[in-house]
C-alpha cells in the first residue's frame, strides 16, 4: 500500500527512532503516576460499579482526569480571572461550540457519515427564534422561543436525514454541503423576513454578565454531554459505531441501518437546535455568516477530530482546546489574526495527520496504559 | 434577447473547456486513489497567485524577488508549480492519510483553508487581477458574424483546455505510465498483480492533475479574478460535475461539464444571476437521488 | 513584507514588530501585571461581592486614556484606518494629550465578521479597558456590538459603516439605551442616496446622460439608494432601462454586461460594497465599452485600484468619504494626506492615501478628544451624560468635512450631519474618477472638483 513509499518508509523509521528515545521517558512517567492511580482506584472503583455500566468504566488516572476537567469547567468563573479577564468569555463560547461538536460527533463520529451541514441546524433555530420576536411577537421569552427553535432544528434534520441516509459515503456528504448553501441562498432570497446580512439583533440576550452568563452555557453543555455519552455508550450506540465500521454487518444483524442512521441525525439535530438558541441568548446577532456559513461547519468538525471523533467528550475537550488555543495561548505570541488562523489549521492538520484519533484519545489510551506497562 | 443567443452560446462553450478541465483533475484523483482532493479548489487559487507572483509586481514573499515576466514564461513555471504542489501535498500530507476516506476528506479542506490564509497574508485580502494576452500579442476582443464581444482570453483557455485534455488522453491512452493510471484507476487489485508500483501511479496523478489545476487557476484567476476566497466556488462546481458525469470518468467529467457550462451560463443569461447557482444544485440533487453513480461513473465503492 | 515599526509613545507594545498585529503588547502588560496582583485583587472583589468582569469605567479617573480601534485588519480598508488612528493618537500625545492624560490605541480584528467582532469588542472592553471604541466596518458588524457596548456604556463612534438603520433601528428606537452611540462619518445611505440624485444632475448637464443603468449589491446596505435613487430619476426625466440586484458571490459579469450594453444606457450606477466589480472593469476594459461606470465601489477606493487593475479601472468613479486624498474638502484634509503618505512611503499599500474609512477613523478620535476636553471627562460609567452633551456640541474642522452631530430629537440622532452649500445641496460627498495614466481626480461636487469628468473613451 502506501509502504511502497520510500518517504513513508522514512517517517516510519523516524517514528519508531522516536518511540524508542521516548520510550524511558515513558517508563517513568509510568512509575511517577502508577501510584497515583492506584490511589483514585477505589474512587473510580466507586464509579465504575454504579455508573460504569453507563457511561463506561475508567481507571483512576482516567477518571481523575475527567473528575478534573469537569470540575475545572463547573468552575470557570472562579479561577479565570487569574489567568486572563477574558477566558470567562472563551469558554462560554466554547461550551456552546462544544455543544455543536458533541451533537455532530452522535452523527458523523458514529456513524462514518461526514455530515458538512450541521450549521443549518442551528441556523434553522437561531432564525425560528429571530423571526418570532422580529416578526411574531418581540415579548416572547426563552421558555417559549427556544423550545420551538429546537423543534424547528428537528423537523430540519428530519427533512435532511430522510432522503440523503439512503445514499453512501461523499455523496452523503455532498448532500449536506448542499444544504447549507441552500440554507444560506435562502436567508438571502427572504431578507425582507431576514434583513439578509445585517440579520436580526432584536432579540434580548439572556445577560452579559460574565459569570452567570457562562453558567447559561455550560450547564446546558454539561447536561448534553452526559445524556449524549449515555446514548453513545448504550446499545444505540453500538449500532452506530457497527455502521461506521461495516454497515452490511448490521442489515445482517437484521437491523435496519438506515433506521438507525436518521435516528442518529435525529437525535443529534436536538441539541444543535438547543445550542443554536444559546448562541442567540448569548448575544450573537442571528446573521448568516455566524449561523449558516460553511465556515461554521467546518470548525464544528475540526473540534470534534482534534478531540477525538467518536467519544463524545473527545469533542467537548477538543472545543476547550481549540478555544483556549484560538483566544488565549496564541494571543500572548501571535499578534496578526490571520498568522493566528494559519497556525490553528496547521495544528488540526497535525493532529489529523499524527493522531487521527483525537488529541484526547491519545490522553484517554496512556492514561489506561499507565499502569498496565509498570506492573 | 435572442440576439444575444450566438454569443451565449459561444461563450457557455467557452467555459465549459476550462470547467472540464477543472473536473478532470478532481476525478482522476478519485479514480486512481479513491480520495477526494477538497484541496483541489485551493490548487486552482494556487495557480492564479503563482501566475500573479510571476508576472505582477504586486505581491511580494520573502527571498523571492517580485519580478514581471513574459507570460508566455510566467504561465508555465506557474502550471510546473502547482503540479510540484499538488504532488508535495500527495507525499507529504495525503499518503499518511489516503486509507481514510473521513480522515483525508478533513486534511484536505483544512490544507485548503490554510492555503486561504496564507495567501491572505502574503497577498492581501483585495481582490487582484491580472491580464495573461498582452494587448500587443492579439486584441482583447474577437467577433466573427452575429457573435461579438468574446475575450480572447476566454478563447485562448478554450484552446489550452482541450489541449491539454488531448495531450491528457494522449498520454492515458499511447504511453505506459499514462496506462498505469488508467489501470489502478479501473482496478487496483488487477493493476498491482501486472505488476503497477500503485504508489508511483498516485503520486503521477496527483503531479498531473495538478498540472491541469494549475493551467485551470491562471486561466480562471484570468477571465474573473484572483481573490483568497476563490477556491471554494470551482471546487464546488467541480464536485457537482465530477458527481454528475461519475466519479473517476474523464469522459464523464467533459460532458457534465458542458452540461453544467450551458446550463449556468443560460440560466445566468436569461433567468437572473441568483438562480444560477441554485439550479446546478437542483441537478445535483436530482442526479444523487435517481442516478446516483451519474452519468459514466461506476459506483461508489468502499 | 516590510514591517513598519510604529515607535511611538501613543501605541504602547512590548514587541518589536507590530505593524499587522491587533491587540498591542499593551494586553499582553495588561494581563501578567494583572497575574501578579491577581490574589489580592480576586480576593478582595470576591470578598465584597462585586463580580468581576465587564467595563470598570466608572473607576477610571485616572489615566491613560484608551481608545479601541475596531476594524477589519487584514483588509486595506482597515489596514489605512489602523494607520491613521495611530496617527491621529501620536498627534494628541505630542501635544500633551487629553486633558494632561496620556493617550493609548489598542487595535483589534474584527476580520469583518460580526461574530468575531462582537468578541473583540468584549475584550476591548472587558480586558484592555478602553473608554472608546471607534471604527467598525460594515453595517452588519456595526449592528453586532451595538447592543453590548450601549450595555456597557463605552461611547461607540462608528465610522465605516454608513447603513441609516444603524440609527434607526437602535437609538432611535431607544434613545436612552443607545446614547453612547455617535457616527461622526460618513454620512448615512439616506443623504448619500440625495446626493447621488444631484450627481447624476450633474451628469447630465455635463454630457447629457440621461439613461441609466442601476445595478446594487444584493444586500441591506443598498436599501436607502434604491428606496430613491430609481424614482428619483424618473422624477428628473430621465431613462431607467435597467435596474438588478446581484447575488453578492456574483462571479461572472457578462450577463450583467451584456443587458447594460443592450439597454444602451449613458452609464451603470452601481452600488457595490460587498461584490468586487473588477472583473467587471477588465471585460469592460477589455471590450472597449464606453457607457459610464457611477455610483459607489468600495473596492475602487483602494488607491492604487488603477494600477492594480492594469489601467481596467479607468473611468470608473465611485463616491469615497474624504476624497481619496485628492482634494482639500477642508483645510485640514491635504497636509492629513501628506503626512500620511510621508509616514507609510515604505509600508505596504495601501500608501496614496488611507481610504475613506481612515479619514473617518482620524477625525473620530481628534473629535472626541476635543469632547472629552470640552466635558471635563471620560468617565462613561458615572457620567455618560456629560460625555454626551460634549460630543453633541462638536463643530470639528476634520479631514473628511465639517463635523456636526445631530442632537436626540433629530430623525437621525447622534448621526452625522451632511454639510449643504447655499442651494442645500449635499456638498460633503466627494466623487472621485480614475482618469488616464493611474490619476484619481476629484470631479463633484464642483467646489472641491480637481478635474472634470471624463466619458470613458478606449
Amino acid at each position: 500500500m502506501s509502504s511502497d513509499s520510500a518517504f513513508v518508509r522514512a517517517t516510519d523509521a523516524v517514528k519508531a527512532q522516536l518511540r524508542t528515545r521516548l520510550q524511558p521517558v515513558w517508563a517513568v512517567l509510568c512509575t511517577v503516576l502508577a501510584p497515583l492511580d492506584r490511589a483514585i482506584q477505589p474512587v473510580a472503583d466507586l464509579y465504575n460499579r454504579s455508573l460504569g455500566r453507563h457511561f463506561g468504566t475508567m481507571t483512576g488516572l482516567q477518571f481523575g482526569v475527567i473528575a478534573l476537567g469537569f470540575g475545572m469547567i463547573a468552575t470557570v468563573p472562579f479561577w479565570s480571572p487569574f489567568y486572563s479577564e477574558t477566558l470567562n468569555i472563551t469558554f462560554a463560547v466554547a461550551s456552546i461550540w462544544a455543544i455543536f461538536a458533541m451533537s455532530w460527533d452522535i452523527q458523523s463520529g458514529y456513524t462514518g457519515y461526514i455530515s458538512f451541514g450541521h450549521s443549518v441546524l442551528s441556523g434553522a433555530a437561531g432564525y425560528t427564534i429571530g423571526l418570532l420576536i422580529l416578526h411574531y411577537d418581540p415579548s416572547m421569552g426563552p421558555l417559549v422561543t427556544i423550545p420551538l427553535a429546537v423543534l424547528a432544528s428537528l423537523v430540519l434534520g428530519l427533512v435532511i436525514a430522510v432522503p440523503s441516509l439512503r445514499l453512501r459515503g461523499p455523496y452523503f456528504s455532498l448532500i449536506t454541503l448542499v444544504g447549507v448553501l441552500l440554507f444560506t441562498n435562502l436567508i438571502f432570497a427572504f431578507s425582507e423576513w431576514t434583513n439578509g446580512e445585517l440579520g436580526i439583533h432584536q432579540v434580548d440576550p439572556f445577560t452579559y454578565e460574565p459569570w452567570i452568563r457562562y453558567y447559561y452555557m455550560a450547564i446546558p453543555m454539561l447536561v448534553i454531554a452526559v445524556g449524549l455519552t449515555y446514548v453513545a455508550r448504550s446499545n444505540v450506540g453500538m449500532v452506530l459505531l457497527t455502521i461506521r465500521e461495516n454497515e452490511r454487518a448490521v442489515s445482517s444483524a437484521g437491523l435496519d441501518p438506515t433506521k438507525f442512521k436518521i435516528s442518529s441525525f435525529v437525535l443529534s439535530s436536538i441539541p444543535m437546535g438547543i445550542g443554536g438558541a444559546l448562541l442567540v441568548y448569548y448575544g450573537r446577532a442571528i446573521n448568516p455568516v455566524s449561523f449558516v456559513e460553511i465556515s461554521n461547519s467546518i470548525e464544528i468538525i475540526a473540534l470534534a477530530v482534534i478531540g477525538g471523533m467518536g467519544s463524545i467528550i473527545g469533542p467537548l475537550f477538543g472545543s476547550f482546546l481549540f478555544f483556549f488555543l484560538e483566544e488565549e495561548l496564541l494571543r500572548d505570541f501571535i499578534e496578526d489574526s490571520s498568522t493566528r488562523t494559519l497556525v490553528l489549521w496547521l495544528f488540526v492538520l497535525g493532529v489529523l495527520v499524527f493522531a487521527r484519533n483525537g488529541v484526547f484519545r491519545v490522553v484517554w489510551h496512556a492514561l489506561g496504559a499507565v499502569r498496565g506497562d509498570s506492573e | 434577447m435572442l440576439s444575444g443567443l450566438p454569443t451565449v452560446l459561444v461563450n457557455a462553450a467557452l467555459i465549459s473547456a476550462l470547467y472540464a478541465l477543472i473536473a478532470i483533475g478532481f476525478t482522476m484523483i478519485f479514480g486512481v486513489g479513491g480520495v477526494l482532493n477538497l484541496a483541489h479548489g485551493a490548487l486552482l487559487m494556487a495557480g492564479a497567485y503563482a501566475y500573479l507572483l510571476l508576472a505582477r509586481d504586486t505581491i511580494s514573499v520573502p527571498v523571492f524577488e517580485s519580478m514581471t515576466l513574459h507570460p508566455l514564461i510566467a504561465f508555465p513555471i506557474a502550471v510546473v508549480t502547482v503540479a510540484v504542489l499538488s504532488y508535495l501535498l500527495y507525499v507529504v500530507i495525503v499518503q499518511f492519510v489516503e486509507d481514510n476516506p473521513i480522515v483525508t476528506f478533513l486534511a484536505t479542506i483544512v490544507v485548503a483553508l490554510a492555503a486561504t490564509e496564507v495567501v491572505i497574508h502574503y497577498a492581501g485580502a483585495s481582490t487582484q487581477t491580472y491580464t495573461l494576452i498582452p494587448s500587443d500579442l492579439l486584441p482583447s476582443t474577437v467577433g466573427f458574424g452575429p457573435v461579438d464581444g468574446i475575450l480572447t482570453v476566454d478563447v485562448v483557455g478554450f484552446v489550452v483546455s482541450w489541449i491539454a485534455i488531448g495531450l491528457l488522453w494522449l498520454y492515458v491512452t499511447k504511453t505506459d505510465s499514462g496506462r498505469a493510471i488508467r489501470a489502478t484507476s479501473m482496478t487496483e487489485r488487477g493493476a498491482r498483480l501486472t505488476g503497477v508500483n500503485v504508489h508511483a501511479v498516485r503520486a503521477r496523478t496527483w503531479l498531473v492533475a495538478g498540472a491541469l489545476a494549475g493551467i485551470g487557476g491562471v486561466f480562471l484567476g484570468a477571465s474573473s479574478s484572483a481573490t483568497p476566497g476563490m477556491w471554494l466556488q470551482p471546487l464546488s462546481l467541480a464536485f457537482i460535475i465530477v458527481v454528475i458525469g461519475g466519479i473517476g470518468s474523464i469522459k464523464g467529467s467533459i460532458v457534465a461539464a458542458y452540461l453544467i457550462g450551458f446550463l449556468q451560463t443560460g440560466v445566468g443569461e436569461y433567468l437572473g444571476q441568483n438562480f444560477r447557482g441554485i439550479l446546478s444544485l437542483v441537478l445535483l440533487i436530482a442526479v444523487l437521488f435517481m442516478l446516483p453513480q451519474g452519468l459514466f461513473g461506476r459506483e461508489y465503492h468502499e | 513584507m516590510a514591517r513598519n515599526n510604529d515607535q511611538t509613545t501613543g501605541e504602547r507594545h512590548t514587541d518589536e514588530q507590530n505593524a499587522d498585529g491587533n491587540t498591542t503588547g499593551s494586553g499582553y502588560v495588561r494581563r501578567r501585571h494583572f497575574l501578579q496582583t491577581a490574589g489580592a485583587a480576586a480576593v478582595t472583589s470576591t470578598l465584597a461581592g462585586c463580580i468581576p468582569g465587564g467595563g470598570d469605567g466608572g473607576d477610571n479617573l485616572e489615566g491613560p486614556i484608551r481608545i479601541g480601534h475596531l476594524a477589519p485588519l487584514q483588509n486595506p480598508l482597515g489596514i489605512g484606518s489602523r494607520r491613521t488612528a495611530t496617527m491621529a493618537v501620536d498627534q494628541l500625545s505630542e501635544n500633551g494629550g487629553i486633558m494632561d492624560e496620556e493617550v493609548e490605541v489598542v487595535h483589534a480584528d474584527t476580520g469583518g465578521n460580526p461574530g468575531t467582532a462582537q468578541t473583540e469588542a468584549e475584550r476591548l472592553v472587558a480586558e484592555e479597558e478602553v473608554d472608546v471604541i471607534v471604527g467598525t466596518f460594515v453595517s452588519e458588524v456595526t449592528q453586532a456590538i451595538m447592543d453590548y457596548v450601549a450595555q456597557e456604556g463605552v461611547p461607540l463612534i462608528v465610522t465605516g459603516s454608513s447603513a441609516p438603520s444603524t440609527v434607526t433601528d437602535f437609538i432611535g428606537q431607544d434613545y436612552e439605551r443607545y446614547k453612547n452611540f455617535f457616527r461622526t462619518g460618513p454620512i448615512n445611505s439616506t443623504f448619500q442616496a440625495e446626493a447621488m440624485v444631484d450627481y447624476v444632475n450633474h451628469l447630465n448637464e455635463l454630457h447629457g446622460w440621461s439613461s441609466f443603468a442601476v445595478v446594487a449589491d444584493d444586500a441591506a446596505w443598498v436599501e436607502p439608494h434604491l428606496n430613491v435613487l430609481p424614482g428619483a430619476l424618473e422624477e428628473e426625466g430621465y431613462d431607467l432601462v435597467m435596474e438588478q440586484s446581484l447575488n453578492i458571490n456574483i462571479d461572472d459579469f457578462s450577463p450583467v454586461i451584456n443587458d447594460v450594453v443592450e439597454s444602451d444606457a449613458d452609464a451603470m450606477i452601481r452600488f457595490f460594497a460587498h461584490i468586487n466589480a473588477a472583473p467587471l472593469l477588465v471585460e469592460r476594459a477589455q471590450r472597449e465599452l464606453t457607457f459610464g461606470i457611477e455610483g459607489i465601489h468600495v473596492t475602487g477606493m483602494h488607491p492604487a485600484f488603477a494600477q492594480l487593475t492594469e489601467g481596467a479601472a479607468t473611468y470608473e468613479t465611485t463616491s469615497q468619504s474624504g476624497g481619496g486624498g485628492t482634494t482639500g474638502i477642508t483645510e485640514n484634509t491635504v497636509p492629513f494626506v501628506e503626512s500620511y503618505r510621508e509616514r507609510y512611503a515604505d509600508s505596504d499599500p495601501p500608501v496614496g492615501h488611507p481610504m475613506y474609512m481612515g479619514f473617518n477613523t482620524y477625525d473620530a478620535i481628534n473629535v472626541y478628544a476635543e469632547a472629552v476636553e470640552r466635558g471635563g471627562t471620560w468617565d462613561y460609567g458615572n457620567d455618560l451624560d456629560g460625555i454626551v452633551d460634549a460630543m453633541l456640541a462638536t463643530d470639528h474642522t476634520g479631514v473628511a468635512g465639517q463635523i456636526q452631530l445631530y442632537g436626540p430629537d433629530a430623525e437621525y440622532p447622534h448621526d452625522a450631519v451632511e454639510t449643504r452649500d447655499d442651494e442645500g445641496t449635499i456638498s460633503n460627498f466627494p466623487i472621485t474618477q480614475w482618469q488616464p495614466q493611474g490619476a484619481l481626480e476629484c470631479v463633484y461636487p464642483e467646489q472641491h472638483a480637481t478635474a472634470e469628468h471624463m466619458v470613458p473613451r478606449w
